[in-house]
Parts: structure tokens; sequence; C-alpha cells
């Protein structure tokens, strides 16, 4: 039983240190889902103060895990792992391992983008980069235009298809992601009129 | 919304009797074969009309048509009417005629039900009187509760909070908490787990001061500063080290599990696995999500009609869901007379 603050990022994300971008970004999205102040699941349990710390943890674990480069030296330096080799998994966490705990990441400074962090193309795209996924994928996938999909990233939005058509899109493009289609549809056509507005 | 148990009710609608499922085969063969160590489970937490009565009673109708033998017990002060869920006149025989030696087994207080391999005992007053004196008689009871002829026990304890409710959620093998995702709701299970959870650290460990400090702790404005399981087992570290390593130990073992009732959308189905994670963050226990039961009229149709739902209208989303979370309470027991 670990304080926060001693938790490791794949604890805090409840996965497990073989964990990949797409568990990592399901992970994220149900502790997002899960840890803020109007949560119903936590509102009762913790103080405001502590559902933001834990907040704050779940955006710096995010940040490191989906970072390729960082993970590796986090695991270097925390779990004291061999670098990962793909088809080689390895089980164990630094608890299992008897590896005396390292001191709690600092959260200072590193936050990447801290608390909101709404769906708009340019994050769809930074998510889809950082779990290593071809737009040729999701296109050859969900059958969708790979220009189409350029368009939903770059924010193209007065080259994007009728609105029925959008949702639709959008919809195949966070499952190929392992992203709540509902919230991408939401934040995205949001964000679509907000941008018109100015 | 579509249940998991739909491939069950498939399999019902080919021909194939819910009897005859997966789990039935696996538990059947199991207890043809060993003797069987007897599961207890108690469903409590939450607050009055999450469920837990209506879940109570169908899991018990469910899991006797698997084959299981099943004895119900009422142990809601609140409101003991699990008869009526069953559709049975109030009962005449209850536990005081055996506590007050009217009749000579527990056994003889059965009173048997429609469904074959259901029984049920109720006199939930009695129970809980008997369960707070520290007692021969308590003893006595409890032995005679795990010697009853059956599989299963699964004693409905209402949306009590007393001493005598959670030690027999603690003695249970898997205490239930039925919670609807309400935030009232949500809010009484999270005081009645940590109850729960802080009497049984408080039951692990030797030293009084310890114990003492535990009570504190379920103050969360205590002066001693402990806001939460982990400053406690910081501050029990200091005191005690044996008891420090009880505590990690029980908080480590202590495994309850969660019924989500009442369910309207996917996001309410979410709700289940976020109490898992505020669980695991806050206490460090790893809270076993059990499954969910959807909204559905028809359960209230059944219970108007005194008939449980399972039977009224197996077909009906409600009651597949139940089906399915009493086919993974069978099919534990069938693992734990594996081992």
């Amino acid at each position: 039983m670990k304080d926060i603050r001693d938790q490791t990022c794949y604890e805090i994300l409840e996965i497990s240190p073989t964990a990949t971008s797409k568990e990592i970004q399901k992970a994220y999205e149900h502790a997002k889902e899960t840890f803020h102040a109007d949560s119903v699941a936590v509102y009762s349990l913790f103080s405001e103060e502590e559902v933001k710390g834990i907040e704050e943890a779940v955006e710096e674990a995010y940040r490191v895990l989906m970072d390729e480069t960082l993970r590796r030296d986090y695991n270097q330096s925390h779990l004291q792992m061999p670098p990962m080799a793909e088809g080689q998994p390895t089980e164990t966490s630094s608890e299992a391992q008897g590896i005396p705990e390292k001191p709690p990441p600092s959260f200072s400074g590193l936050l990447f983008n801290a608390g909101e962090r709404p769906y708009r193309g340019k994050t769809l795209k930074q998510i889809r980069e950082g779990m290593g996924i071809e737009l040729q994928t999701i296109s050859k996938e969900m059958k969708i235009n790979t220009k189409t999909l350029e368009w939903i990233e770059e924010e193209a939005f007065e080259k994007l298809p009728a609105l029925v058509y959008l949702k639709g899109f959008l919809k195949s493009y966070a499952q190929s992601l392992g992203l709540d289609p509902s919230k991408v549809i939401e934040e995205y056509l949001r964000f679509k009129e907000e941008s018109k507005k100015k | 919304m579509e249940c998991a148990v739909t491939a069950i009710q498939r399999s019902t609608e080919s021909g194939n009797n819910f009897s005859h499922g997966h789990g039935l085969r696996f538990y059947k063969m199991e207890r043809d074969q060993s003797i069987h160590r007897k599961m207890i489970w108690t469903i409590g937490g939450g607050k009055g009309g999450s469920g837990k009565s209506f879940i109570t009673a169908n899991m018990g109708v469910c899991l006797s048509k698997l084959g299981v033998r099943v004895v119900l017990i009422d142990a809601d002060l609140g409101g003991a009417n699990l008869h009526t869920f069953l559709g049975i006149s109030p009962p005449a025989l209850s536990l005081s005629d055996f506590i007050k030696k009217r009749v000579p087994h527990l056994r003889d207080v059965l009173i048997p039900t429609a469904v074959p391999n259901l029984q049920l005992l109720t006199g939930a007053q009695d129970l809980l009187n008997a369960l707070d004196a520290k007692s021969v008689q308590k003893r006595k009871l409890v032995r005679s509760i795990q010697s009853l002829d059956s599989d299963t026990i699964l004693v409905d304890l209402g949306g009590g909070n007393s001493l005598s409710v959670l030690d027999f959620f603690l003695m249970s093998d898997g205490g239930i908490l039925v919670v609807t995702p309400e935030p009232t709701s949500i809010e009484n299970t999270y005081r009645f787990l940590k109850s729960a959870f802080y009497r049984r650290l408080k039951q692990s460990v030797c030293s009084s001061s310890v114990k003492a400090l535990i009570d504190d702790a379920l103050d969360r404005k205590n002066e001693v500063g402990i806001r939460n399981p982990h400053d406690l087992i910081r501050a029990v570290r200091q005191m005690d080290e044996g008891d420090a390593q009880r505590v990690v130990e029980e908080v480590k073992t202590f495994r309850p599990n969660l019924i989500l009732n009442q369910v309207r959308s996917k996001k309410d189905i979410e709700i289940g696995f976020s109490i898992r994670s505020a669980c695991l963050k806050y206490f460090g226990i790893h809270l076993h999500y059990l499954g969910y039961v959807v909204y559905d009229q028809e359960v209230s149709h059944s219970i108007r009609r005194k008939r449980p739902l399972v039977l009224e209208n197996s077909g009906s989303r409600a009651a597949q869901c139940v089906m399915e979370i009493a086919s993974k309470l069978a099919n534990s027991h069938s693992m734990v007379n594996q081992d």
C-alpha cells in the first residue's frame, strides 16, 4: 500500500510496466474520468486538494509513459528494467523485485498541459503519433480517406464533410485509438464551433 | 445496452436450459468429486433501497437453479422482507425459536421455498443481537450457521452500519456491496466500507494504543492528523512495527466485491470501475467489480407480483444481469473447492 506520491507511473495509471500505448491511453482516459473534483466516485473519499494531486500525478504519468524516450529512461531509473525489447515482455515491478523505491517523481514545471486537455485536431494527432499509429493504418482499418483524416487533425474545418459524416469519422478515429468516441466528438465539435466564432 | 449473459439467454431460447450453462457443468462435476467448503456471502453497504434484498433473493434463485444448495438469511434490521421477494408469507419460524431452544437444531427453522435447493432463514434482530454479544451463544450460532447443510449462504445485511453488521460482513468469505450510481448511495457505501475496513484493521492489531489510534482515524477531523489509511499506516509504524506489518497484510487480503445496481447508461457502468480505482488509491484495496444490473421496470413489476424476477421474466435485461453475476459466484465457489 503506497501513498500516491510514492507510486510509480504505472501504479498511478493501474497498468503493468509492459502496457502498450493503447493500454496507457485507455488507462489515462479512465483515470481522467475518475479523478476530478465533480466525480461521484471520489468526492466523498478525497479532499479537493488530494484529487488535484492525483490529477497532476496522472498527467505526469501519462506524459512520461507516452513518450518513448522518457519511458525508457524512467524504466531504467525507477524500475531498473532492461530496455524493453519487442516480444519480450517483463512482468516485474519494483515492488515484486524488491528494489528499493526511488523518491517520488517531481511534478514541478514538467506538467504537460495539466488539467483540461480537450480533443481537438492537434491533440488527436499527438495521441496517435504517441501510439506510433500511422494515419494510413486508421484509413485502411476504418475505410476513411487519408485526406479527410489529415483535415481532421489539421483542423481544416472548411474542408471537412457535413456534420453527420464528420461525426461518423470522428467516432471511427476515436475507436481506432481506443478513445471514448462520444467525448472525442463532443469536444472536437465544441472546439470547431469556438474556432468559428473567433 | 446488452448484458454479457445474453449468450446464456440465447442458449435458453434455443432450447438449452439456463441450468445447463458452463457454470453448472463445471460446478456439478466438482460437486460430485469432492466434499465442498461452504461459501458465505454477505450483501450489505449502500443505503436502503439500493436493491440488496432484490439481488440477494434473485441470486439465491439463480444459484439454486445452477444446482447449488442455497440458504438465504434475512439479516436486514431495517426491513426484513426477503420472504416477500420469494413470494412466501411471513414465516412462523425464526431464528429466535432456535436461540430460545424451542427447536433443537438450526435446520429446524429453515423455511422451504418453491424453488428446489433454496431455503430461507429469518430473524434478523435475534441474529444480530446474538452476534453483538461476546458469548458462547454467539460462537454456537456462528458454528450452527456454518454447519448448515448447504453449499452457499447468502446473508442480506440491509443498510445497517452497526458493529454486528460489520462483523458479519467481515467474517464472511465474500462481502458484497450493492450500490446505485448516485452520489448518496456511493457516499453511504464508502462510509460502510471505511467502517468495515478500520474495524478489520483494529481486529488485526495487538497493541491497545494502536487500536485507539485506529478508532481516532475513523474521524476524518481527528486531532492526530490522520487523513487516510496511508497516514494511519505511517503512524502505526512509528508506534509498533509488528502491528504495522499486520495492518499492511490485512489491507492486502481485504477484497470486498461490488455490484452496481439500476444502471441506466454506459457512463453509469463506468462508475463501478471508477469506484474500484478510487478504493485502490484511497484504501489500497482491490475491490472486485462483480457486475452491474440495469435499471428495468420489470424489477418493480416482479416485486409487485411477489415473484423473483429471474423466474417471472428470465428474459428481462435485469434478470440476465443477475444471472451473470450469480454464475460468477457459482464459478468462484467451484474454484475455491478446486483448491
